[in-house]
């Protein structure tokens, strides 16, 4: 009996500080299992490693390296140029809906706003009509005053009219493009607009739309061939 | 006087315990792994075997300017081995039809390019690098960074478009009423975790103070990740293995610019690093 009350007593002793022991343990091992200290220890790492594997080599042998060095900047410097437009372009930001007008040597000669695609899908039926502007990099294919909208057939499914014979006299729109249209493959094009005070919303079927002036300048700086780079 | 040696001896078993867990957790995986996944001889290799097959189809050049010391020499060489590597890697992406983003970290500069052309550049107005790529010697850190990473998985608080959908209208009376007059769309507040191959973690985040909502989704965001390295730090407490930190890389952007990175680089982009 006498022992039993002895035995208790050195266990509950025991348990005072042994279970505050173990939870603090128990914290300390998980925090040092946290990334943190981890990435701390990189820092002490850092002090006893990290030297080059370069040093130590000759003067001749560093002098090779950097000719071969110079030499591969300058080879792919040159392939990368050549990658480069040879005629002025043009960068559209569908994000913000800004245009910038760079000559070949990639300077600005004008910026400003544009119109791009809505991002909308038009359901009629079982057909589902996308609008939004392509991104990458496109061509202008064919330049044109005064060109005349030949309408597809969701400009009518849009505006709830029937769709017209594919000749039909209806399809002839004159105002919608404005001035001058350039053509950048797959029916896309930067155009002039009649709504100038959209400008700036992503509003269109996925074409670019441009302010009068704007679409002047840029009609007169860009030629075919010049390329266009939407993101 | 048995408690107090009982004492003693527990305590200093969990000692040893604690640092053993040190060692395991953090020593070893740090001193004897590499964080910056193991491409560092063949890379430096490939450096100069490329060098080597590229004079070949050069003509031959005036050597580089004496420089003064060894110290100097190497420098300069590294230089110019950053240098190498970023038009290599930029002629690499040209190639494609894909844009890509350079982050240069020298310049603190963040470049969205497409086939050579600079789209968009924005500043990098902070920037936290974490230890496990700083502590590197800068040539292990070219050969780290000498093909452009990939990204494999990104999670943002912004989608990457957002169509509306529109049922089309059976008459032009329909038509007529549906016509809304558009408005500027509101930007949502940008918090990116973008993972790329070799280990790499990029955190991109918006130098405006977030709104309310925008606060809970980034919040939502963050906790997301931070429950991820628990679940992970747990799982290897139990088996007694760590695996290493992911070395990240943050930036802070204006919101804008934010956005517009990302909604413009393609699912899987590329990207150049340069620090």
């Amino acid at each position: 009996m006498e022992f039993e009350e002895k035995y208790k007593w050195s266990f509950l002793n025991f348990a005072k500080w042994l279970i505050p022991l173990l939870l603090f343990c128990l914290s300390v091992s998980m925090i040092l299992y946290t990334p943190y200290f981890q990435d701390k220890a990189y820092q002490v790492k850092s002090w006893f490693s990290s030297t080059s594997i370069y040093e130590g080599k000759s003067e001749d042998a560093i002098e090779k390296l950097l000719v071969r060095s110079r030499r591969n900047i300058q080879y792919n410097e040159s392939k990368l140029e050549n990658l480069k437009p040879v005629k002025p372009y043009i960068v559209v930001n569908t994000t913000e809906n800004r245009f910038s007008l760079r000559n070949v040597n990639g300077d600005t000669i004008r910026t400003g706003i544009c119109s791009t695609g809505k991002n909308e899908i038009l359901i009629a039926g079982n057909k589902r009509i996308v609008f939004k502007t392509p991104k990458g990099i496109f061509t202008v294919r064919n330049k044109q005053q005064n060109r005349p909208w030949i309408k597809p057939d969701w400009a009518f499914i849009e505006d709830g009219l029937p769709i017209p014979s594919a000749r039909s006299a209806e399809r002839i729109d004159y105002s919608t493009l404005g001035d001058y249209a350039m053509e950048i493959g797959n029916g896309y094009m930067l155009h002039g607009t009649l709504y100038q005070r959209f400008l700036g919303l992503p509003v269109t079927h996925g074409c670019v739309r441009l302010g009068d002036k704007d679409l002047e300048v840029i009609y007169n700086t860009l030629s075919k061939g010049s390329k266009v780079y939407i993101y | 006087m048995k408690n107090k040696i009982a004492f003693w001896i527990i305590t200093f078993g969990l000692t040893i315990l604690i640092l053993y867990i040190s060692v395991i957790t953090i020593i070893r995986p740090v001193f004897t792994t590499h964080a910056l996944p193991k491409t560092t001889a063949r890379i430096i290799e490939k450096i100069v075997k490329s060098g080597k097959d590229d004079i070949k189809k050069q003509e031959d050049e005036p050597m580089a300017s004496k420089a003064d010391t060894n110290g100097d020499s190497v420098h300069k060489l590294l230089e110019f081995k950053r240098k190498e590597i970023l038009v290599r890697s930029r002629f690499l992406l040209a190639s494609d039809d894909s844009m890509y983003l350079i982050l240069d970290l020298i310049n603190d500069l963040a470049i969205l390019e497409l086939k050579g052309i600079s789209l968009h550049e924005c500043p990098i107005l902070h920037k936290e690098i974490s230890n496990s790529i700083k502590s590197y010697s800068a040539d292990a850190l070219l050969s780290w960074s000498y093909e452009p990473f990939e990204m494999k998985t990104v999670d943002a608080t912004i989608p990457k478009i957002i169509f509306i959908e529109k049922i089309a209208p059976k008459d032009t009376l329909e038509a007529n009423k549906t016509v809304a007059e558009p408005k500027e769309t509101k930007l949502g507040d940008v918090f990116i975790v973008m993972e790329f191959d070799r280990n790499l973690r990029l955190v991109i985040s918006q130098s405006e103070k977030p709104d309310v909502e925008g606060e809970k989704i980034i919040g939502d965001l963050k906790r997301k990740y931070s429950k991820a390295e628990i679940s992970r730090s747990i799982k290897g407490l139990l088996n007694f293995t760590r695996e290493s930190v992911k070395p990240q890389i943050e930036i802070i952007i204006p919101k804008s610019d934010a956005t517009i990175l990302y909604k413009a680089l393609p699912d899987n982009p590329r990207m150049i690093l340069r620090m």
